[in-house]
């Protein structure tokens, strides 16, 4: 059993290449499937369906009653704080997913906190099309949703709350780099000059290693009013139909997914587990970051099902065999905060954009 | 082409002597030394020729295929005829990508040779004292890769937290938006792109230099000559071919810059950035137009090639 | 047959130790020199300094140059995250056989581009200068195709040959042989020598400092060769050592020391390729076959 590492940069091309060349792995963990070789995956619904593994069925990519991809584990976006700072400016947070704040609530408090402590910005935000959908679905809005075949213009809400969100990155509370520029937003928040970072649960192992100079925590994502945050996968497992090795192949992503040993791979990984019922000790010792798997597993179980939609429309899409474009969430966002066109215009390109290869 | 970057390559323009005639022997004597003009030569480039078939010209064929024809990178390829290269010509993002490519190409060029000549000679002068240190210090940039100059670059001239605007600050003024104006950003990817591609440039160089015979400057100190007379008298009219290669080569690298932007500003702020590369890659590559994508490539390489004959027509008129 | 390779006394740069009136000269190259120096190292010195931060005290505010802790946590990081030892192997055959034969071909050509004359020679620059108009990822997919019909798939070599035609390279030793005088030529064709000869035993040793120049390039480019290897290659005992420094950049963040680390490692063996070729070139005295 020979495990090698791909760097994630050019993995999907790599993929792609390898299909071509006939000389695809026996199992990978991919970031996404490839309508190139979809075909050659073996179905994996014993697996799925095993009711010893109890896999969250809401993530599983099927077609035809054939499943074809198992994640490797769930990841949700998410808040976090400069514990540091809000102590600081003695201002108070909700640490309870079911008592969690509004948006207003949180702009308001950061904002006290910045100007007592004299910090830069309320809050860093991830540059990216999933995470920007946590906040239009807990703002009310639906997003962007696929209607029959093709993506159809989003309700008023969306349009407001994407218009709010370019009018905060104002260079007080928001800096304008991180969403014009690719400024990073996680070196930013680690400066400890920003008051609060909304990113995901990826980010929970890295700062508990690297995060030495102030002490921050997961917060409840704010809810204005809809309990949301944005679903989604790590990997997606999948095994090939490599003809000698097909069968080897199942019985390793079988073991995989046993519980005693997914538990372990979870467990190492920093993983939120995709399957439930499971006790998983994580080798942090920092209580921050145990406290914060606790609140994303929280957040995920109250979360309104909409949570689950961005991933599962490119899904549904790629099953069908449509060639997926990239998101232009990303740069139509960036071409409205940096004044280059209205939100109107903004939507209908994201809509055209996401419409283009269909 | 796996060329990694590209760089200045030495002057076609032609100033080879013609070999001499051949002394006329006797009628064999003539059609040996012919022979021998054209068989040598021929094996000479052999390697390159067969490289050059294999792999520019195979790949090129099939790209230049795509590009009439709507593929996606997976299944087949229908063709559509000239309908992509339409679509190109009447996308304004296109020209507004080209357009910052040629403002980027035209300061980067510029400020890259002064850059690297002028290193290249300090580095070959007999008055500069401490030079094999002085070399590795100019040569360490070009070795660090794109991803790394970003993060150094936004470290420097961040707009949030950078060295520059830090100091500004402490100075009493106004923190720089350097990435929010997207003049100041393009102008942080030039000083960027040059403090990189000195070191490639000046070993080009320093081999020139090294190359100008020194009875020359003997003669011009005699006649009285100072360091810059001998300089503009001497030095840049003996190495002019290499300065027109660097030149062109230069310009060509700049016109296809991408790694750079993307990791100093990711096109940025917005779009105002993009330059053609980039736009090839979001509009052709990233969303499985790759039909399109490759027609974009072409019009770029015709560009190119206007540029190249521009240049080199300018060589030879200089040089007449 | 002579050549002259060391010229006589009087045609040497002079020298100047010793004169006082070369001291405004020397303070006046050298600060001009260090000022630049300065300015060139500072980015490099502070990612080197970086790298030997604590992955905490990265990203702090205000800004540090010198590290509060030093460590080397990145770089042992950085040795074990991957099979460090045989990806640079690897990567130093790729880089040696290419750069081999990429002199080898270059020299052929810029030779032949150089001293002969022919309307076909022509086109064949034209050609050349052709190659480096297309933008990499255009190649890319065609490319893939040809070494997979040609069946270099997976392996070292479809690493290699595709990289050894550069325009660069031949253009280089083309404008070094144009500026050898055609007596030399002419002498060694009446001299009897067939002209292949010439080329190697007369023109090429003449050529060394060009070939030593053109090796630190080449020997640079492919050692930083990232997305090539990473589609060719398949089989990870043969992975180069930028797929491997690749591979600490996650897809949703990056473990700056480990990296910062890892780019350092990768850097060391090409400063010293450079420094030890550099240091010939530099003491070589090109200036070929110029006798009066």
């Amino acid at each position: 059993m020979e495990i090698v590492n791909i760097p994630n940069d050019g993995y999907q091309d790599k993929l792609k290449q390898a299909a071509q060349a006939n000389s695809l792995p026996d199992t990978a963990s991919v970031p996404s499937l490839d309508n190139l070789w979809v075909n050659q995956l073996q179905d994996l619904s014993s697996i799925a369906n095993a009711p010893a593994n109890n896999i969250n069925k809401n993530l599983i990519t099927a077609k035809d009653n054939k499943v074809l991809a198992i994640p490797s584990d769930v990841t949700a976006a998410g808040l976090f704080i400069n514990k540091s700072l809000f102590d600081k400016a003695k201002v108070s947070y909700p640490t309870d997913p079911s008592q969690t704040w509004t948006w207003d609530q949180f702009l308001a408090a950061t904002d006290k906190v910045r100007t007592a402590t004299k910090s830069k910005y309320d809050l860093v935000y991830d540059n990216s099309p999933a995470r920007i959908r946590a906040w239009v679905y807990t703002r009310g809005g639906k997003g962007f949703q696929l209607s029959g075949d093709k993506f159809a213009a989003p309700d008023a809400t969306t349009v407001q709350a994407l218009s709010d969100f370019a009018k905060i990155n104002n260079d007080v509370i928001m800096p304008k780099s991180v969403w014009t520029s690719g400024a990073d937003p996680n070196a930013l928040f680690k400066s400890g000059q920003v008051v609060a970072y909304y990113s995901g649960v990826w980010q929970v192992a890295d700062f508990a290693d690297s995060i030495t100079n102030f002490e921050w925590v997961s917060a409840p994502t704010p809810a204005q009013p809809v309990h949301a945050t944005d679903i989604n996968l790590g990997g997606k497992v999948v095994a090939f139909n490599n003809s000698k090795t097909a069968a080897a192949a199942k019985q390793w992503v079988d073991f995989l997914y046993q519980p005693a040993n997914y538990t372990k791979l979870a467990s190492a990984n920093g993983y939120l587990p995709i399957e439930s019922g499971l006790t998983l000790t994580y080798p942090f010792t920092k209580k921050a970051a145990l406290d914060s798997f606790a609140l994303y597993n929280k957040e995920i179980s109250l979360a309104d099902p909409l949570s689950y939609s961005g991933q599962a429309n490119q899904t549904k899409l790629l099953l069908d065999g449509k060639a997926t474009s990239e998101d232009p969430t990303k740069v139509e966002m960036a071409k409205l905060i940096n004044g280059q066109q209205d939100v109107q215009k903004t939507v209908d390109n994201i809509v055209s954009g996401l419409n283009a290869g269909l | 082409m796996v060329d990694s970057d590209q760089r200045p390559r030495p002057s076609p323009g032609d100033s080879a002597d013609r070999p001499p005639e051949p002394i006329r022997r006797g009628p064999f004597t003539r059609v040996r030394r012919r022979n021998s003009y054209v068989l040598t030569p021929l094996l000479l480039i052999s390697a390159n020729l067969i490289l050059f078939a294999l792999f520019f010209i195979w790949p090129a064929a099939i790209g230049l295929y795509y590009s009439f024809t709507s593929y996606t990178g997976v299944g087949s390829a229908p063709p559509v005829g000239l309908q992509n290269y339409q679509n190109l010509f009447h996308d304004a993002d296109f020209y507004a990508a080209l357009l910052r490519t040629f403002v980027y190409a035209a300061c980067v060029v510029p400020t890259t040779f002064v850059a690297s000549l002028g290193v290249a000679y300090l580095l070959i002068s007999p008055y500069a004292k401490g030079k094999p240190l002085a070399r590795t210090i100019f040569f360490v940039p070009w070795l660090i890769s794109p991803i790394i100059a970003g993060v150094i670059w936004r470290w420097i001239f961040g707009e949030n937290f950078g060295l520059v605007n830090f100091i500004i600050i402490k100075l009493g003024g106004d923190a720089v938006p350097w990435q929010s104006n997207a003049n100041l950003s393009l102008i942080i990817v030039i000083i960027a792109a040059t403090w990189g591609n000195t070191a490639f440039n000046m070993l080009i160089f320093t081999a020139a230099l090294k190359n100008v015979p020194t009875a020359y400057y003997e003669a011009a100190e005699l006649d009285g000559a100072n360091a810059w007379q001998k300089f503009r008298r001497i030095t840049l009219p003996a190495i002019a071919p290499t300065s027109f290669i660097v030149i062109l080569l230069t310009t060509l690298g700049a016109m296809k810059e991408y790694p750079l932007f993307r990791a100093i500003n990711d096109g940025g702020p917005g779009t105002e950035n993009n330059l053609i590369v980039q736009y090839i890659y979001k509009t052709g590559f990233r969303n499985a137009h790759i039909g399109y994508a490759s027609a974009a490539s072409f019009v770029l390489m015709f560009i190119l090639m206007i540029i190249a004959g521009i240049q080199l027509m300018i060589n030879r008129r200089r040089e007449s | 047959m002579t050549v002259a390779t060391r010229k006589p006394p009087e045609l040497r740069r002079p020298r100047t130790s010793g004169k006082t009136g070369d001291l405004p000269r020397k303070v006046f190259s050298s600060s001009i020199m260090w000022l630049l120096a300065v300015v060139y190292g500072f980015p490099a010195l502070w990612f080197v300094l970086s790298s030997l931060k604590p992955a905490g005290d990265l990203f702090t505010y205000p800004l540090t140059l010198l590290p509060k802790h030093f460590t080397f946590s990145g770089y042992t990081q950085a040795w074990s995250s991957f099979n460090f030892a045989q990806y640079f192997l690897n990567t130093l055959i790729v880089a040696t056989a290419a750069t081999l034969l990429t002199i080898l071909a270059s020299a052929a050509s810029g030779y032949a581009l150089a001293k002969y004359n022919s309307w076909w020679l022509k086109g064949f620059t034209i050609c050349i200068i052709a190659t480096t108009m297309l933008p990499g990822e255009t190649l890319l997919t065609p490319l893939f195709l040809v070494i997979r019909d040609l069946g270099l798939y997976n392996s070292l070599a479809g690493v290699v040959v595709p990289a050894v035609i550069t325009a660069t390279g031949t253009f280089m030793f083309r404008q070094f042989f144009v500026t050898v005088p055609n007596d030399l030529l002419e002498q060694a064709r009446i001299d009897g020598s067939s002209e292949l000869a010439i080329f190697l035993r007369i023109m090429l040793p003449l050529a060394r400092p060009i070939m030593l120049t053109l090796a630190i390039i080449s020997f640079q480019w492919r050692w930083n060769d990232y997305l090539w290897p990473l589609v060719i290659l398949n089989d990870p005992h043969q992975f180069t050592l930028q797929i491997g420094v690749a591979s600490i950049v996650g897809a949703q963040n990056v473990n700056w020391s480990v990296l910062l680390g890892a780019s350092v490692l990768s850097m060391i063996p090409l400063v010293a390729i450079y420094l030890i070729f550099q240091k010939y070139v530099m003491n070589a005295d090109i200036n070929a076959g110029l006798k009066d």
